[in-house]
């Protein structure tokens, strides 16, 4: 059997950054890379199943949609003992928004034909929340969003997992294979790449992909393809915050002041 | 009377198996060959151990290092170390039983080969006559210092003499070590007994022989056995309850003897051998300089005892369990489940098991992690704090530290490790520091500077300042490198700095165990290096000082290097720097375990605090015995135990002894940082403060005018300021 891991290389911001040119993204030169903090959740997930009993015919196929430097997050993945790695890529992604880069990933799901596929929550980055879920849509398969902990038995047709919900509560589902399941940070505890695997693993081949050789038209490749499109980012204005001078009677009166003020508004 | 004139030298001499039929003395023989053979066969044993170990690199020079040995083990130098009682008890018992050993073998040689071959005995007339003084001093040595080992395990009962361990629970079965403690019974037993019946054999053959007066008038050339002999005789012993008593005796005597070689092998007997070899192999940088990996290797690290080099098994073996490295220890001494002796103890008891039968079990029967009998806990090697003080101290050689950092190097591997430290080693790798700052914000503390610092990288300089994390992101350790910037910039000294270009120099990476990421770091650092121009390195931090002077160098980088302590002592008596303000602070100093021990940089801080007017008390625990602040190997990165007292806070303790002391003076930033801490916590705050001695050096270097306002008193305002 084979379970698919979708990954992405995220970013991290400096303290002090500046934004491209075109006021839609940050200046590339201010961003540190890293995989998303939910993919290693995910890969040792895929990886526990694989090790665990029963599960040596797993094969763990770890995907991304990004350009080179995304390689180095696979070989993360490929050192942590992926079986195989993938990155999808053409210039016009640049501009994919989740449902776009979902798109591809449903191509690719496609022509692997997995039997379980874990993403991640979210991406540290852009928040969305949305890649895994839309990868269900457009595949049509069954799904379970943020799950904290899956009780699964390779080769078995079914799985029952625990999802997290509001207010601390949890809901115990059954889910139909093949699934898409995106996994909530602390489901299991990830183990280490040491910089010797890492190294080693830049020995194995990552097979690199175009969106368009999987059958992404361009109609829904890229910015076609998404249902957003960035239009301006920008740093919030700081708050306004006021000291309030004067005797505590004083403060009391201004204070309720602003507050009228404010109610008036609303 | 002990003239020899009288007699036919050739008569004065001993007699060896006089009275004795030929068949017993063909089972003598019979008895010394099979104590041979078995002595032999052990050994046999023993060196199979050792093969089946790896090969451990790179030739060594015998021949020195042989000369260094013998040096090392006539001199007792690194027995009376820290224990000069015992170095000197063991230094009677050793020349004692070299001597018995050496005489015995010149009587054998005599009889078998010499008197054979060349028709009569050397073992005559003034020769012999010296011979037996000699050995009888031998004995009084022997005795004298076994009396007081016993005396020593039986009554003054040193703690370090405790075989139990921090490491297991009481109730485990290999938690007080009592094996341990009846083998140094049973040790010190025989030998005295031999010794013992050495000095009545001798006076009841005199007693036997009597009449004749080549052997009674010449008897005081064996004064304890004459001495003997005449208290036999006072008690009524006559010539033939003597002879009766000497054959029996002679029986007892030689077959303890022969035991005992016999059994070298197997008991602790055998440390005099494997003390010298393992000396004889002692590599001076063994903890400075961590082995390489090679990175086709299959294998990391040490995971099975067969990973283990045969020099490494060697070592094990060279253990006395003497404590020298238990009483050193700061993880030890702060309650955390590490002692090096029980690792090196366990090890030992690993390999005898495994590695001492004809076949070699199977690999999973020869890991040497997990918490069975025999292994060592990843908690046991997690909480060294790599500060050499276990190496620096053992009298014979051990390498615990690359024993234990190869051990995490498999842990590594596996991810067997805190969390925290396995996040600050994917930040150093993300960022290139293990605050997981940007690496253009590396040189953010040189903004508030009001003058430009030359970058190394662009700009020839003379003085390439590598900074080190602590120093460049630390907020209380910037002020310190802000000021050590204004001293170089005042001072006229053309340096400069590799900026974003300077990455964590690894010392610690590499001490942890992930030597791929150290080698990755190494390598970013010397290529950074290698494009910068510049004559010398200075740092102000010890643990860069140690892995770019000693390890860089196995990566291609070889650059002349100091730590900044040498650099102002030189600056001070060349008279660059003038000191205008004398301090007069009652101070103590803390040696740094990567300036000190690690690269021996003692006298440097002590002669600029003498230099700064100074007075200088010391901690009882100083130089080569520095007490580590807890912060080597990676430990900084790792939580200590809630509740326990930490080693900074157990120096802090050490440093509160000192009457009047005003400033703890530290010259390493994880120091400063450490102690500052330590201060607050162990309650020191407000009786004296901690400094890095930049600190003093700047304050002592202002214009009096520009500090006279302020008080003398360096707890209150101007330390503070």
């Amino acid at each position: 059997m084979k379970i698919l891991v979708p990954i992405k290389q995220v970013a991290t911001l400096d303290e002090d950054f500046e934004f491209r040119e075109d006021g839609r993204d940050i200046d590339p030169d201010f961003l540190i890379h890293d995989l998303n903090e939910w993919d290693n959740y995910t890969l040792e997930e895929a990886m526990r199943l694989k090790e665990g009993p029963g599960g040596e015919g797993i094969e763990v196929v770890v995907a991304t949609v990004g350009p080179e430097s995304a390689d180095e997050e696979l070989r993360k993945c490929l050192a942590k003992g992926a079986d195989r790695a993938l990155r999808v890529w053409s210039d016009a992604l640049e501009d994919a928004d989740a449902i776009g880069v979902a798109r591809v990933l449903a191509a690719l799901a496609r022509r692997e034909s997995p039997d379980l596929i874990f993403a991640g929550v979210q991406a540290t980055d852009h928040a969305c929340g949305a890649t895994g879920m839309a990868l269900a849509g457009l595949l049509d398969l069954p799904h379970a969003a943020v799950v904290a902990a899956l009780d699964y038995t390779p080769g078995s047709n079914s799985a029952t997992v625990r999802r997290e919900l509001e207010g601390g509560s949890y809901a115990s589902v059954r889910i139909d294979c093949p699934a898409v399941l995106t996994l909530q940070l602390g489901i299991n505890t990830p183990r280490y790449a040491s910089l010797r695997g890492i190294k080693q693993a830049a020995q194995r081949p990552i097979e690199v992909l175009d969106a368009e050789a999987l059958g992404v038209t361009a109609d829904a490749l890229g910015a076609a393809g998404s249902a957003s499109r960035v239009r301006r980012m920008y740093v919030p204005e700081k708050g306004r915050a006021q000291m309030i001078e004067g005797t505590p009677a004083e403060q009391a009166a201004r204070l309720a002041q602003i507050i009228k003020e404010f109610g008036g508004a609303a | 009377m002990f003239a020899t004139e009288r007699f036919d030298p050739q008569h004065v001499t001993r007699i060896l198996f006089e009275g004795f039929s030929s068949p017993a003395i063909a089972l003598f023989y019979l008895v010394g060959f099979a104590a041979i053979g078995v002595f032999c066969w052990g050994t046999w044993v023993q060196i199979r151990k050792y093969r089946r170990g790896q090969p451990q690199g790179a030739a060594l020079a015998l021949v020195p290092r042989f000369i260094d040995m013998c040096r090392t083990v006539l001199t007792h130098r690194t027995l009376v170390r820290r224990d000069p009682a015992a170095g000197r008890a063991h230094r009677l018992i050793f020349f004692g039983f070299a001597l018995l050993f050496l005489g015995t073998s010149t009587i054998a040689l005599d009889y078998d080969v010499i008197a054979r071959v060349m028709g009569r005995s050397i073992w005559t007339g003034n020769f012999y006559l010296w011979f037996s003084l000699v050995l009888d001093l031998a004995g009084v040595a022997l005795i004298g210092g076994l009396l007081y080992m016993m005396a020593r395990r039986g009554w003054i009962k040193p703690p370090k003499l405790d075989y139990t361990r921090p490491d297991r629970q009481p109730g485990d079965p290999d938690y007080d070590r009592s094996f341990y403690r009846r083998e140094d019974w049973a040790f010190l037993w025989t030998l005295i007994v031999i010794g013992a019946t050495g000095f009545v054999l001798e006076a009841s053959r005199l007693v036997w022989l009597q009449a004749r007066p080549e052997v009674w008038e010449l008897r005081w050339w064996s004064p304890i056995g004459a001495g003997v002999a005449e208290a036999m005789r006072g008690a009524g012993l006559d010539a033939d309850g003597a002879g009766a008593l000497r054959s029996g005796l002679w029986w007892f005597h030689g077959a303890l003897a022969l035991t005992l070689i016999a059994l070298i092998p197997f008991t602790k007997v055998k440390h005099i051998v494997t003390a010298p070899a393992s000396l004889m192999l002692r590599n001076p940088l063994a903890a400075q300089r961590l082995p390489r990996q090679s990175p086709d290797s299959e294998r990391v690290g040490y995971s099975t005892i067969t990973d283990f080099t045969w020099k490494h098994l060697l070592n094990l073996d060279a253990c006395t369990k003497c404590g020298r490295c238990h009483e050193a220890c700061p993880a030890r001494a702060s309650g955390a489940p590490l002692s090096p002796r029980d690792v090196i103890l366990s090890l030992r008891e690993f390999a005898n098991e495994a590695l001492q039968k004809n076949a070699l079990p199977d690999e999973a029967k020869l890991s040497v992690h997990g918490k069975d009998v025999g292994q060592v806990f990843m908690e046991t090697l997690w909480s060294c704090r790599t500060c050499m003080a276990c190496v620096e101290i053992c009298p014979v050689a051990i390498e615990h530290v690359p024993i234990i950092v190869q051990m995490r190097r498999k842990l590594v591997e596996d991810g067997a490790m805190e969390p925290q430290l396995q996040k600050t080693l994917q930040t150093i790798h993300k960022t290139g520091n293990s605050f997981g700052e940007s690496k253009r914000k590396r040189a953010g503390w040189t903004k508030p500077l009001p003058f430009q610092i030359k970058d190394a990288r662009k700009d020839p300089v003379d003085v390439l300042w590598f900074v080190g994390d602590y120093a460049a992101f630390d907020p209380r350790n910037q002020k310190v490198s802000q000021a050590f910037a204004t001293l170089l910039h005042d001072k006229g000294v053309d340096f400069g700095l590799l900026f974003e270009g300077e990455s964590n120099a690894g010392n610690d990476v590499r001490r942890v165990g992930e030597e791929g990421l150290y080698e990755l770091l190494a390598e970013n650092n010397i290529a950074m290096l290698g494009a910068s121009t510049f004559k010398r390195i200075v740092t102000t931090d010890p643990h860069s000082f140690n892995t770019i002077r000693n390890e860089y160098p196995e990566f291609g980088g070889k650059y002349e290097i100091e730590h900044y302590t040498s650099f102002v002592q030189r600056m001070l008596e060349e008279g660059t720097l003038k000191v205008r303000r004398p301090l007069g602070y009652r101070v103590t100093l803390h040696d740094p375990c990567h300036l000190g021990r690690y690269n021996k940089g003692y006298d440097a801080p002590r002669r600029i605090l003498q230099a700064l007017g100074c007075e200088l008390v010391e901690m009882a625990r100083n130089r080569d015995n520095s007490f580590c602040c807890g912060a080597g190997g990676g430990r900084i990165w790792m939580p200590d135990p809630v509740g326990a007292e930490k080693p900074s806070q157990i120096r802090m303790r050490e440093a509160g002894d000192i009457e009047g002391l005003e400033v703890f003076v530290v010259c390493c930033p994880k120091d400063l940082t450490m102690f500052e801490d330590a201060l607050k916590t162990s309650g020191f705050e407000g009786r004296f403060v901690v400094r890095e001695l930049i600190e003093l050096i700047t304050e002592a270097l202002a214009e009096p005018a520009s500090v006279a306002g302020m008080a003398r008193e360096p707890a209150e305002d101007a330390l503070l300021a």
